[in-house]
């Protein structure tokens, strides 16, 4: 539930509750902070309510539970059900992190939160409500995202273990990637309807969550959205991300048609059809409005599309519609409008669909106009975008997905349907995320003992014959990877004094010991630093948008040495020669690269990832960077510089590229 | 209410009985006890708390039991109550998973809960949230120290220390959905009679001892009701379901080759396919069928499938914590309940241990001095990521089978928190399984009235012809309380008796007098035929299983001679509730 999605959105500041002494400091200076363990709990009332632990725990394993500090992140379907577990066993100290707030939909799984907690933080009621299940264990909720700069790698150094609750790609990630530069043990986890799995990532030993790639999000090539549609989700997308946007939404058109060459004509005669609708835009609030779109859209540029012959010969050739003639059979629908809307489970004919897009069009064309007319003077031109929970932007879409499917002769579908398709929305169940939050705890025993070997990737297999889990031996690390295959280490650097030449020269030549070797150095934004881009080297590294919590990646020109990762921490080094001091004294040994003969196959990938592995979860997962969104505030855009891409995480999917338009399922 | 057909299951099942006259039983006015409660069942019992339960808990057969007997037609009509649009928003992320059908069949389930330790808390929690129309806990104990450990629900209490075990888990329950009625029985489970599991579509029994198990799957037995037993020991733990006979729905895009009505396991058969058109593609909905049977042969004398017996590595992987937990539940038996403590105890479960495996042949070497060790030091321990799991699996079990559109677990599922692997073995009997395995002719009988009626008929004659034995459900409720040795044949109707009073158990009958139902059933149960000399050996269930392991020769025989049997009696079967009222 942990949503960096809605970074932008839902920026609330972090507000750590907890016993005293738990607010963490919002920069990241501690470099070493060496929590104490918990006080050891009274024994008397302890030793009761702890009984069967220690029982089947053992004394010894016992005891590194009581005395172990975690990190959850994510407090949403599996969190709720991981937190119960957590704070029975009697972890010492437990720290939550989410962004999110309690939506009425979460009720059926996230048992910690109730009807009077909708619209609260997931973080601060999950830990109210399972402080109760425990008194001797101490929580700490963040209301924050876990990608703010406060996270930082000393922190999550200091957790015994680290668990992902999370529901999207974007933050397992990063706090795959955040695990790896400190170092901490994390147990991922996840789960799509009946389907769930748990896996131990532990530097070098295992395989981390980016050794094998994850599916991309889906994309439709633009031509199939705009011109030859032959599915329901295609009329969809078409509703959601073309027909909203463009008459309620940012205007200008962003998409990038230059890759289908082939279709270049289509492409023109499509652009032109969105300068039309342009012009159409200006009548919105009016009478005539609904008419004027219906008969573009499902009638001009349907003709349009259907004299290209051409396109026609191995499809059903779409049949435009006149609003006068639908509109004729509908009226006598209209007095039962609200009965239509209200039965979002069933399948509206092509009138009941004219009635609702007529509706919502005019719900929307009202709150827009309400918009501008409250707007301040300088802020931007409102809009509305979709949102699934959002009745009148879902029953536009619905509605006119189904009058295009009508045209082209696609299954309509019911509003509840499209809702699911149009927002992304994963089946999510208790029963799932108990089993899978259970086995969280059990992979936990085997990492607080240090044995590795018996910690498994395990899998649910629902409905199979003979097991109801499938645990595997765990996966290797790839050698290869981008992101656990490279040597992480801290500097503490002053970012007041410190310049790119100081890391160039001090830090990676003489430190290092790179010496004459050729390298360049980057960051998430791109390569800052190599042997023929020396234009940097004076600047301040504040100058170059390096923070605290940034890293520094060191790639060796040569490619002997694998990438170097240098977390950067903000620290004031007055008085000192250097403007920065690695944290880890003397001279790091960086890996060579490895042989590239035979990329490591991994073995136990005989269930491959079970759907939505990369998505799991159990929310909706909106599109990351979708095809108009703006990337969020702290994430640029990447440099398509080849040697660079390795070095970032998350950032290799540039989806917008190449004409398609993006849903992600 | 308890009048009324309270199984639904002889409508459906009526097709080899003729004349059932629509398959409503009790419709021998003799037989029939109008309108009146049982006294057994007092009015605040809970499990009948309003009018409103009456009426949706049976209005016929279709929901009354929708997992049995089924018509092969699971998205048929939708139960009575339809689903709110505000249920739909709350329920919205798993009807997604399942569908409306499903979530309707759900909400309208009545489920009972026996025992709410920390596995009950979960699995309670599970269906609350799921939606479950009622929810009915049970359990006659108070909440101790420990208790707080793992039961998460206990929470919601001030001071729930001393507090009956039911009452104080309730709170937490009813906060957690207020759509469902959540009811506290605080009773016994061993005081109640068969009948008070007909009002339940699912019957789940947890942490309890086996012969407590057997009695309450020998109850939803006789009402045709779904029952689960399951239990955890710390690390390590189980789920048995005897389901009867189930049928689900599989809907599947039809594929080139199009299904067939086929065997295709020994308990799983394809009874029906039906193929519609929905837009473009065509989709199959395929009837599947799952027979059980019960915990008393599962827990104890079934052997694995064939396919383990041929495979030395298969057998190789069977967890030793099916053995131990076999053990451990004749150690129960032998020893009144209690777990093993003494050192003698410990000797003693090692050696039943040592049998159990090898009764299922299983290599020696696979039962590990530092696994008895590591089962021995868990027993009786609860701790909630297992629980978490177990109560997960069980859940989600329940969930689909109300559904009918899953594949259900079929029959015993093993858990090993040590290595996270959960198996499941189907452990049946030879010969037949189903609801033949204990009534007669498909429609529900109740054992109890069959083995009185017996007992008023002569004593089967000794037969060298094979097949038939005598009726399954003779041996069924036999029972001999001295453990240890075999005893002679008891005569039916006084094992049954005895089972009763060894169980300290009212099963609301006095079984050693043949009621008037059982004289109607006596004619039909003496025509039975008798069969091979082998069904003569049997006695009584328990006295296999309470046997030390050196009898086991003899509880496989008998579990021959149960699977084996098939019957054809009767048309008048004989109602639970006119057994229980007398």
């Amino acid at each position: 539930m942990e949503a960096p999605k809605e970074a932008a959105a839902d920026a609330v500041p972090s507000t750590s509750t907890a016993a005293a002494g738990a607010q963490e400091p919002q920069q990241p200076q501690r470099v070493v902070a060496s929590h104490p363990p918990p006080p050891p709990p009274q024994r008397s009332a302890l030793a009761a309510r702890d009984r069967y632990n220690h029982q089947s725990l053992g004394a010894s394993l016992n005891s590194l539970v009581k005395h172990a500090r975690v990190l959850m992140v994510g407090a949403g379907g599996i969190g709720c059900e991981l937190l119960k577990n957590l704070v029975l066993t009697g972890f010492g100290e437990i720290h939550i992190v989410d962004l999110d707030t309690i939506d009425l939909s979460n009720l059926n799984r996230q048992f910690l939160f109730r009807h009077e907690h909708i619209k609260k933080s997931k973080a601060l009621v999950a830990k109210e409500a399972a402080q109760r299940f425990n008194p001797n264990v101490k929580i700490v909720a963040h209301h924050a995202n876990i990608k703010d700069l406060e996270f930082s790698v000393p922190w999550f150094r200091d957790f015994k273990i680290v668990f992902n609750a999370l529901d999207n790609l974007d933050a397992r990630r990063h706090v795959n990637k955040m695990c790896l530069a400190a170092d901490v043990p994390l147990i991922e986890s996840g789960t799509t309807g009946f389907n769930g799995q748990v896996q131990v990532i532990k530097k070098g030993l295992t395989a981390c969550y980016d050794c094998t790639p994850k599916d991309t999000p889906k994309s439709f090539p633009i031509c199939t959205i705009r011109s030859t549609p032959s599915q329901p989700i295609h009329c969809i997308v078409w509703g959601k991300s073309y027909l909203l946007n463009e008459i309620f939404g940012v205007s200008e058109d962003d998409f990038d048609h230059s890759a289908d060459a082939d279709n270049a004509h289509e492409i023109e005669e499509l652009k032109k059809e969105s300068e039309a609708l342009k012009q159409i835009r200006e009548a919105i609030g009016t009478p005539k409005f609904p008419k004027l779109l219906f008969d573009k859209v499902f009638n001009a540029d349907i003709e349009r599309l259907r004299s290209a012959e051409d396109m026609w010969k191995s499809r059903r050739a779409p049949e435009a519609l006149k609003y006068d003639d639908v509109m004729a059979r509908a009226s006598q629908l209209l007095e039962s409008k609200d009965a239509i809307l209200a039965d979002g489970q069933r399948i509206w004919s092509l009138e009941e669909n004219l009635v609702v897009f007529n509706d919502s069009l005019d719900r929307l064309s009202k709150r827009l106009l309400q918009m501008r007319a409250t707007k301040g003077a300088s802020a931007p031109e409102p809009t509305i975008t979709f949102d699934k929970d959002d009745d009148d932007t879902l029953d536009f879409v619905a509605s006119s997905a189904n009058i295009r499917s009508t045209i082209f002769g696609i299954d309509l579908k019911s509003r509840f349907d499209i809702k699911q398709m149009a927002g992304n929305i994963i089946p999510a169940i208790a029963t799932t995320n108990a089993i899978v939050a259970g086995l969280c705890v059990l992979q936990s025993f085997k990492v607080l003992k240090g044995e590795y070997g018996q910690a498994k990737e395990v899998f649910l297999t629902p409905f199979a014959n003979a097991r109801l889990l499938a645990p595997d031996r765990n996966r290797e690390p790839n050698p290869d990877c981008p992101v656990c295959g490279v040597y992480y280490t801290s500097v503490i650097a002053d970012l007041n004094r410190a310049t790119l030449e100081d890391i160039v020269e001090g830090l990676v030549k003489n430190q290092f010991g790179y010496g004459d070797k050729e390298f360049a150095v980057s960051t998430d934004v791109g390569i800052v630093y190599d042997p023929d881009e020396t234009d940097n080297l004076e600047k301040k590294l504040t100058e170059l948008g390096i923070k605290g919590g940034s890293f520094l990646t060191i790639t060796d020109e040569d490619d002997e040495l694998v990438d170097v990762k240098i977390d950067i921490q903000d620290g004031v080094l007055d008085g000192q020669k250097e403007s920065f001091r690695p944290v880890h004294a003397g001279r790091p040994e960086i890996p060579q690269k490895p042989q590239k003969a035979s990329p490591v196959e991994t073995d136990g990938s005989s269930h491959g990832q079970p759907n939505g592995k990369h998505s799991l979860g159990e929310e909706v997962v909106e599109a990351p960077r979708g095809a108009k969104r703006p990337p969020p505030d702290d994430e640029k855009p990447p440099l398509k510089k080849a040697k660079v891409v390795s070095s970032d995480d998350d950032v290799v999917v540039v989806e917008d590229a190449g004409g398609a338009i993006v849903i992600d399922d | 209410m308890d009048t009324q057909p309270n199984n639904g299951i002889s409508d459906a099942a009526a097709a080899p009985i003729p004349n059932t006259n629509g398959g409503v039983p009790g419709l021998n006015p003799d037989l029939a006890v109008p309108t009146s409660i049982p006294p057994m069942m007092m009015p605040g019992q809970g499990f009948i708390p309003d009018q409103s339960l009456a009426t949706t808990a049976l209005p016929d057969a279709s929901s009354t039991a929708p997992f049995m007997f089924s018509n092969g037609n699971g998205n048929g009509a939708l139960p009575d109550k339809a689903i709110t649009a505000d249920e739909i928003a709350l329920y919205d992320r798993q009807i997604r998973l399942w569908g409306m059908a499903a979530q309707a069949k759900i909400q309208n389930a009545n489920i009972l809960l026996i025992t709410i330790r920390a596995l009950a808390n979960e699995i309670a929690k599970n269906l609350v949230l799921a939606g479950v129309g009622s929810l009915t806990v049970l359990d006659s104990a108070a909440v101790s120290e420990a208790d707080l450990g793992a039961q998460f629900l206990l929470s919601e209490v001030d001071n729930p220390v001393g507090m009956n075990r039911a009452e104080a888990a309730s709170a937490a329950l009813r906060k957690l959905n207020p759509r469902v009625r959540v009811h506290v029985d605080a009773e016994g489970v061993k005081a109640k009679g068969p009948s008070y599991f007909g009002a339940f579509d699912v019957v789940i029994a947890t942490d309890l001892d086996p012969d407590s198990f057997n009695l309450i799957n020998t109850a939803t037995r006789l009402n045709g009701k779904a029952f689960y037993a399951a239990g955890t020991h710390g690390m390590y733990g189980f789920i048995f379901s005897d389901l009867i006979e189930h049928d689900y729905v599989i809907e599947r895009d039809l594929g080139n080759v199009a299904t067939q009505p086929r065997q295709e396991t020994r308990t799983r058969s394809i009874v029906n396919v039906q193929t519609t058109k929905e837009g473009p593609k065509t989709v199959e909905s395929v009837t599947k069928r799952e027979l059980y049977s019960t915990w008393f042969l599962a827990s104890d004398v079934a052997g694995l499938p064939d396919e383990y017996a041929k495979s030395r590595r298969r057998l190789r992987s069977v967890t030793p914590a099916l053995s131990c937990l076999r053990a451990l539940w004749e150690f129960m038996q032998i020893q009144g309940g209690r777990l093993p403590g003494t050192r003698e105890d410990l000797k003693l479960f090692t050696q039943i241990a040592t049998h159990k495996h090898k009764a299922l042949n299983l290599p020696s070497e696979t039962l590990r001095p530092e696994f008895l060790r590591s089962f021995l030091q868990n027993l009786g321990s609860e701790i909630a990521p297992v629980t978490a799991i177990l109560g997960g699996q069980l859940a989600q079990d329940v969930i689909n089978v109300l559904g009918q559109k899953q594949q259900p677990i079929q029959n015993m599922v093993i858990f090993d928190g040590t290595t996270m692997e959960a198996p499941m073995y189907p452990l049946h009997p030879e010969g037949t399984l189903g609801a033949n395995l204990l009534s007669t002719g498909g429609g529900v009988v109740d054992p109890l009235t069959a083995a009185a009626a017996a007992a008023a008929a002569p004593p089967p004659p000794p037969n060298g012809s094979s097949a038939m034995v005598v009726p399954p459900e003779m041996t069924s409720m036999g029972l001999d309380a001295s453990p240890g040795m075999v005893v002679p044949p008891l005569h039916p109707a006084t094992a049954a008796a005895a089972l009763a009073q060894t169980q300290g158990m009212s099963m609301g009958v006095d079984l050693t007098a043949p009621s008037t139902s059982a004289a109607m059933m006596a004619p039909v149960a003496a025509t039975q035929p008798p069969s091979d000399a082998s069904a003569q050996q049997v006695s009584a269930q328990t006295t296999a299983s309470s046997a030390v392991p050196t009898t086991s020769s003899a509880a496989e025989t008998q579990a021959q001679a149960q699977g084996s049997t098939s019957n054809n009696a009767t048309d008048a079967s004989p109602q639970t509730n006119t057994m229980s009222t007398q």
